[in-house]
């Protein structure tokens, strides 16, 4: 059964703002991308680098996405490997350079406001 | 069931670990602070160096001193890493995290060495840096060693510099920069530092870096992107170095030299090996001074194997490794802390049997460098 733990409270993660939490034995990385709280693993598949320690921005990219043009996209929704670069869509876990990359993504409920992450 | 495995020993199915393996790092990078670099320069250059130091630096990038052209166009993101290191304790911390026992030290800005205009600042930059790398990094107690750099731009002043560490332990090679190299190391120019080096005991390794400059194989100015220009100047460069090497026969001329080739990957060897074999059959009498087939003169040659290659299937890395004799000649190499290095844990799970492993995470490196290895 999956089960919600407390990672602290929403007021201290601003918009733009994302840190890494230890919580049931696993390191997640917990992101506000403008409003909306995500969690990710802070583990990167390429060599297993701090995934989450990254910076978040967002991507320069082309295809039936951007309408076949080249766009800046997906602004404060990217956040890139701190060791080799490789970058990750936050809201979906996918990665960018990769698409049979996925990583998990873990739901965030904010509850009286504490953050609570279901795993 | 418990196993017991004594000391030392392994047990078939359990693999190695990091903490347990004698680890090389063949390459790492040391930040040249210029201002520091001021007080070990000869006059008036320290003044020169002072001025550089007002300038602020970007990454492997200081006007005056690093003359790197970068063309990219900038967008915000990427690695937020620090990916300097800029004291001897501080790399031994990084390397540390690692699991790397011993490490030899390259520089960041004077990769860039060969590009410096100036030929008597490039003399200049060269000797001060190796009085402050020996100074303030190299350390038998950190197991830090140095890579003695040698300005191309004046071979007998780097052969002074050779002749004046000979026997000093603190350094375990002479480095020769090859980003923008005018003369090929093939060139009997650079015979003086061949002959101290190898008096000196000490292997020459080649390193390059990703630059676009008039000089071949570095005019990559058709090219757009990093990842064009990064993923052909180290290899390219490699091969034009090692190319011009044999077909000068400098193996043949200088037997005692030990060479290595750093920071290509591995996947270019194999393909220059093959192709100059069968170029060799041809043309054997314009290259007399080679005795054998130039694949044979290369396995004397080490190679350090950062970034090392990915592919999907990874035993197609050990099939790669066996078309070079790579289980004899290939060195971990880190590239700590740069923007592309390897970590050895990523190494260590590759499918190599447990005594190439330990071959190249360290045994090839300790004969190649001299190093001590822990009995």
């Amino acid at each position: 059964m999956p089960r919600e733990y407390a990672i602290g409270r929403a007021a201290e993660l601003s918009d733009g703002e994302h840190r890494v939490v230890r919580v049931a034995g696993r390191e997640l990385g917990v992101f506000n991308v403008r409003g909306a709280f995500h969690a990710l693993p802070n583990l990167c598949p390429h060599q297993r680098g701090p995934l989450c320690e990254g910076g978040v921005s967002g991507t320069i990219d082309y295809g039936p996405h951007t309408d076949y043009k080249l766009a800046w996209i997906w602004e404060g929704e990217v956040v890139t490997c701190p060791w080799h670069s490789l970058e990750f869509h936050i809201p979906t876990g996918r990665c960018i350079a990769f698409d049979d990359i996925r990583l998990r993504t873990y739901e965030v409920r904010v509850t009286d406001g504490e953050l609570r992450v279901v795993i | 069931m418990t196993t017991h495995v004594a000391a030392g020993e392994q047990s078939a199915k359990r693999r190695e670990t990091l903490a347990e393996m004698f680890v090389v790092d063949a390459d790492v990078h040391v930040h040249e602070d210029p201002a520091q670099l001021a007080e070990y320069a000869a006059p008036p250059w320290d003044v020169a160096l002072r001025e550089i130091a007002k300038t602020p630096e970007r990454y492997l990038d200081l006007p005056g001193m690093s003359p790197r052209a970068e063309y990219r166009v900038p967008f915000p993101g990427g690695s937020n890493r620090r990916q300097i290191v800029t004291s001897a304790a501080e790399m031994r911390g990084g390397l540390d995290e690692l699991h790397v026992d011993q490490a030899v030290l390259f520089p960041d800005h004077l990769l860039s060495l060969a590009m410096v205009r100036d030929p008597a600042f490039a003399t200049a930059l060269a000797s001060a840096y190796n009085r402050w790398l020996h100074e303030r990094w190299c350390s038998e107690e950190r197991s830090l060693k140095g890579a003695l750099v040698v300005a191309p731009q004046n071979p007998d002043a780097g052969a002074r510099d050779i002749r004046a560490y000979a026997g000093d332990r603190r350094f375990a090679c002479v480095y020769l920069p090859a980003s923008g190299l005018k003369t090929l190391y093939g060139h009997e120019l650079y015979d003086p530092v061949y002959q101290a080096a190898a008096q000196a005991g000490l292997p020459v390794v080649i390193h390059s870096v990703e630059t676009v400059y008039p000089a071949f194989p570095f005019q990559l100015e058709q090219f757009r992107t990093s990842l064009a220009v990064h993923a052909l100047a180290h290899p390219l460069s490699m091969v034009a170095n090692l190319v011009s090497m044999l077909e000068t026969g400098v193996p043949v001329r200088h037997p005692e030299l030990r060479i290595g080739f750093m920071e290509a990957g591995t996947a270019w060897i194999p393909f220059i090996a093959n192709r100059l074999d069968k170029e060799y059959i041809e043309r054997r009498r314009e290259v007399p001074l080679l005795q054998e087939r130039p694949s044979v003169t290369m396995r004397r040659f080490y190679y350090g194997t950062q970034p090392i290659e990915e592919p999907e299937r990874r035993r197609d890395l050990i099939s790669l490794f066996e078309l070079f004799d790579g289980e004899n000649c290939a060195m971990f190499a880190s590239d700590w802390p740069h923007h592309d290095f390897d970590h050895p844990q990523h190494f260590l799970g590759l499918p190599f049997s447990p005594e190439a492993r330990r071959k190249i995470m360290g045994l090839n490196a300790a004969a190649f460098f001299g190093l001590d290895v822990p009995s």
